[in-house]
């Protein structure tokens, strides 16, 4: 197996970006990588394209083919991951996959998303539609309801107030607060978050995510290649997808979540790391209490002690565990099926030193997690400081 | 929706109707194709319990289209007698009077879905028992 790295990114701001479509955010995200690569289009041999909601917001599908048209790819492979919030991850892991078997040499990786357009209530139901609809369709189930399940579940088992829970969306807001590419950069309090409208009892309209667009772009290549191209590059030290049972009445635990655990502990396995030697941990912290629940998963804290890790301060930029250090899903955005590929643009910021203000001190080695309807499926990558 | 794929539904939605994997036993709701346990493919259909516990539940107030009249509404995760979990709506309850561990059985109640032949569509609750 070759050593992959990633050797050149590009991004747009997470925003409503109003004068922009689809096509366009994709297209200035791929372009920033190539130009910042020194790359012509020519020189790729592969196109991955993430999203989630093209399909129900846009009606627009075909997405790699379309995209690539754009772009003038008209001799390459393109192809379209439309995995939820797991796409952006996945997209990395097959290209990862790709230029490791060496199938191919540089690839470029983007995920796109654009939800701003799309009515409120349209947008919960492209949310929806990421479980079975031939079940759950007009079942009044929605998914802020089964995260709230599994959020009160969790306050009873570790006996933790709401206050403790959402503390991550503080922490979030905060890290955000100097992110120039953050959908929302700046502070909110934990009194704010506890007084905004309940969205599905106890969750807070503050502990979730709000719809945006955007999209990230990078450049995936052989070390040689990287090398060639003269430019900064990080390590992809381990690529891991683990499945679990998709609706949560079949799962026996509500808390479990054991596809991160065995997605991260795979992926630890081949970096060669245990939790402890990771400099910074991006989540997806969809809502709060998955962020918090994501800290005991991934094994930096006991079970039970997401909460006590958030409030230690060691989850700050500045702390033993920085996490989310742009913001998270809550703050930088999460424009759904490209939140893979910022995770994987903010580790290379980090792992080149090149994250200015929210930059992670003596960053040797990050890990990112995306994922699907609970950890359905989840996606963990791990990237590492190169040379 | 089309009004073949609510009328393909129909035996979940209106009687509990989940299956049983004739080798190794276990039921599933909704139905599945194959056994996720043992891969096997026989399966036989199984009705539910219609009775069971509350397990947890939330009240909904950010709700999809077509909901407005219901909101806010509960939804809850129901433990059926034979052990198998329900995700549905509870309903016919003050949100007051809504705890953990109440029992409750299945109802029919109509959702808000319109299928283009304005056939009246309905699906599974639940609602708590009175002694
Ligand atoms: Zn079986």
């Amino acid at each position: 197996m070759r050593e992959v790295v990633i050797a050149s990114i590009g991004y747009t701001r997470v925003s409503e970006h109003w004068e922009k479509s689809l096509k366009g955010l994709f297209m200035e995200a791929s372009l920033k990588a190539l130009e910042n690569a020194g790359l012509n289009v020519k020189s790729l041999d592969g196109l991955y394209v993430a999203n989630a909601f093209a399909g129900y917001l846009q009606r627009q599908t075909n997405l790699a083919n379309i995209m690539a048209e754009s772009l003038g790819f008209f001799d390459g492979f393109a192809i379209s991951i439309d995995s939820g919030g797991a796409s952006g991850g996945i997209a990395i892991h097959e290209a990862y996959n790709d230029v490791a078997r060496g199938i191919r040499d540089i690839v470029l990786v983007c995920g796109v998303e654009k939800m701003s357009e799309a009515s409120p209530q349209d947008v919960l139901l492209a949310q929806m539609s990421v479980g079975d609809q031939e079940h759950f369709r007009f079942s009044g189930i929605t998914i802020h309801s089964l995260a709230a399940l599994i959020y009160k579940t969790y306050m009873k088992r570790f006996n933790v107030k709401q206050e403790d829970i959402a503390l991550m969306s503080v922490i979030s807001h905060e890290h955000a607060s100097t992110c120039s590419h953050a959908q929302f950069p700046f502070k909110v309090s934990l009194e704010a978050v506890m007084k905004a409208p309940i969205v599905s009892d106890p969750i807070r309209a503050l502990e979730i995510p709000a719809p945006c667009d955007g999209a990230a772009a990078v450049i995936v290549c052989s070390h040689e290649k990287a090398k060639e191209i003269g430019l900064p590059h990080i390590k992809i030290a381990a690529s891991r997808i683990a499945r679990d049972s998709f609706n949560l009445n079949e799962r026996s635990d509500l808390l479990a979540m054991e596809a991160l655990v065995r997605a991260s502990r795979l992926a630890y396995e081949d970096a060669r790391i245990k939790p402890s030697d990771l400099s910074f941990v991006e989540l997806y912290d969809d809502y709060t209490v998955m962020g918090v629940l994501a800290l005991e998963k991934l094994g930096l804290c006991e079970p039970g002690e997401g909460v006590k890790l958030l409030k230690s301060g060691e989850v700050s930029l500045k702390g033993a565990m920085p996490v989310n250090t742009f913001g998270g899903l809550k703050a930088r955005g999460a424009p759904v099926g490209a939140v893979g590929v910022y995770q994987a643009v903010e580790a290379y910021l980090q792992l080149v030193d090149s994250a200015g203000a929210n930059q992670v001190k003596n960053a040797r080695v990050g890990a990112t997690y995306c994922g699907c309807c609970f950890n359905s499926i989840v996606v963990v990558n791990i990237f590492e400081r190169c040379c | 929706m089309a009004t073949s794929a609510y009328w393909r539904t129909r035996l979940c939605r209106y009687r509990l109707i989940g299956n049983r994997c004739q080798s190794c036993d276990r039921v599933f709701f909704p139905p599945r194709f194959m056994c996720p346990y043992c891969n096997s493919t026989k399966l036989e259909e199984c009705k539910l319990p219609d009775r069971g516990r509350l397990l947890e539940y939330t009240i909904v107030y950010s709700t999809p289209k077509g909901y407005e009249a219901m909101t806010p509404y509960v939804v809850g995760l129901v433990e059926l007698e034979n052990g198998v979990r329900v995700l549905a709506q509870i309903t016919d309850v003050n949100l007051e009077n809504i705890k953990e561990g109440m029992e409750v059985e299945a109802c029919i109640r109509r959702i808000p879905e319109q299928l283009e032949e304005k056939i009246i569509c309905y699906t599974y609750k639940f609602r708590p028992v009175i002694k």
